[in-house]
């Protein structure tokens, strides 16, 4: 086991009102073996002790499945790995004297609460606009009473994949959840429970991705390569086809 | 309207974007198809003339039709080109995983420097053209000039670059995007371009190289 020396450039604000600013910060023999959370712990430890605020950021398993951490490392969305999310971010990936700057999540969309934490309710309400299916009543159906064939069944497992965590809103240069939203309408409407809401989903899903705030796809691939579960952008051409599909054949 | 919340929405934009490109390409293939008269000759080139403007009402729908599409596409391209400011630089530290291609990049910048060979070139071959010369003597005496054949030239690269992005953009926004198409998707972004550069950039080549001594 092996420990490093850094110097951390944070983004401090108080909330979304307040102006923010960059705070540098020293931390010595931080282990390789941490993750990018525990030595953010460890820095919140140390400013604890020294009397000051600890540095506010979202997480919630740490095992990469929940989509609740996130946050902006030297320039990339989770960080320098691929397919990862920051708290399966190592250590082992930084070298002893690096400096590291680190970022909120930024978008007109997503309010700072409180330096590394945003609000990413938005992305709820996009679901809330059409990302569901309607089973208001009966028993619950046999599993394998609806066939689905098995590569389907993988293309829609690989959209549900998403976990929402809004890398893609971060890291793209228009600031567009279309990733988010294209993976969302994707896992549905690949599958024959979701082909009853079809024509109205991608429409109200994509009015309300208008209305949060977010930005016009320009095909630039960086949210899917910043995504910690590697969604593709076939999942953008799919919505793309099918809010083709629900404007023109919608009620 | 159906068609103006349709306008509104941001995939809606993209939609008005790729569709007027798509007409604009298929222009350009016509536009290509009939220049490349010039290759065979005056005489081939001036009948290929002559006989499209036999239909002036013809000409006259698709020129006014041409003119909405192009305002169209420039039109949502600037709205587009100013959004991204807005949202842009938001990083202290701002680093790309995936460099974006050097044509997608500058979208607006070729793009702006077609709009401007387009009014030169309207001017000089439509709009402006004087009286009595026919079309075919036109063009030699044009590409004749050194630094007339240079800035089409220059254009056409520009335009080149333009729809290598354009090409691909388009094809996602509709909705193409399979892996068993996408090997020769990514093969026509790369042929589409050089195809019109080569039948296009070759017109003013074709008179400065003097290969059209025989015109």
């Amino acid at each position: 086991m092996s420990s490093i020396d850094l110097t951390l450039k944070i983004w401090r604000q108080k909330n979304n009102d307040s102006l923010g600013d960059f705070e540098t910060y020293i931390l010595r023999d931080i282990s390789t073996d941490m993750s990018f959370l525990e030595m953010i712990d460890v820095l919140n430890e140390q400013l604890t002790r020294e009397g000051k605020d600890p540095v506010a950021f979202d997480h919630d398993c740490r095992e990469g499945i929940c989509g609740m951490c996130g946050a902006v490392v030297d320039g990339v969305a989770h960080g320098p790995d691929r397919e990862t999310t920051l708290c399966q971010l190592h250590m082992r990936k930084f070298k002893s004297g690096d400096t590291i700057v680190i970022e909120p999540f930024r978008s007109i969309a997503f309010p700072i609460k409180k330096d590394l934490m945003v609000d990413r309710s938005a992305l709820d309400r996009i679901i809330q606009a059409g990302g569901y299916v309607s089973v208001n009543t009966g028993g619950t159906v046999d599993g394998n009473s609806i066939p689905i064939g098995t590569e389907t069944a993988e293309l829609a497992m690989d959209a549900a994949a998403c976990i929402g965590c809004g890398a893609c809103v971060a890291s793209c240069p228009n600031s567009a959840a279309m990733l988010f939203t294209g993976a969302k309408i994707s896992q549905l409407s690949l599958l024959p429970q979701g082909l009853p809401e079809r024509k109205e989903r991608a429409r109200s899903m994509v009015a309300q991705m208008d209305k949060e705030g977010f930005g016009y796809c320009s095909n630039e691939k960086e949210c899917e390569a910043v995504c910690p579960k590697g969604i593709s952008i076939r999942n953008i051409a799919r919505m793309n086809r099918e809010f083709l599909r629900s404007l023109l054949l919608g009620e | 309207m159906w068609f103006v919340s349709f306008i509104k929405t941001s995939i809606g934009k993209k939609l008005v974007m790729a569709a007027s490109g798509f007409l604009l390409l298929s222009f350009l293939a016509i536009h290509a198809f009939g220049n490349a008269a010039i290759y065979m000759g005056s005489k081939y080139f001036q009948i290929y003339a002559d006989f499209l403007h036999g239909f002036p009402v013809l000409v006259l729908i698709f020129g006014v039709g041409l003119l909405v599409i192009f305002i169209a596409h420039v039109g949502v391209g600037l709205l587009l080109f100013f959004e991204k400011r807005k949202t842009a630089s938001r990083y202290e530290v701002q680093t790309r995983v995936v460099e974006n291609t050097f044509a997608s990049r500058t979208m607006p910048y070729t793009g702006a420097w077609i709009f401007i060979f387009l009014i030169i070139h309207v001017f000089a071959f439509n709009i402006g053209k004087p009286e009595g010369v026919q079309i075919s003597m036109l063009v030699q005496q044009y590409f004749s000039g050194f630094f007339y054949s240079l800035f089409y030239i220059i254009s056409f690269i520009a335009l080149a670059i333009h729809l290598n992005h354009g090409f691909w953009s388009m094809l996602q926004t509709f909705g193409l995007n399979h892996p068993r198409y996408n090997t020769l998707i990514s093969a026509l972004t790369i042929a589409v371009p050089v195809i019109f550069l080569v039948i296009f950039g070759g017109i003013p080549i074709y008179f400065m190289t003097g290969g059209a001594a025989g015109y």
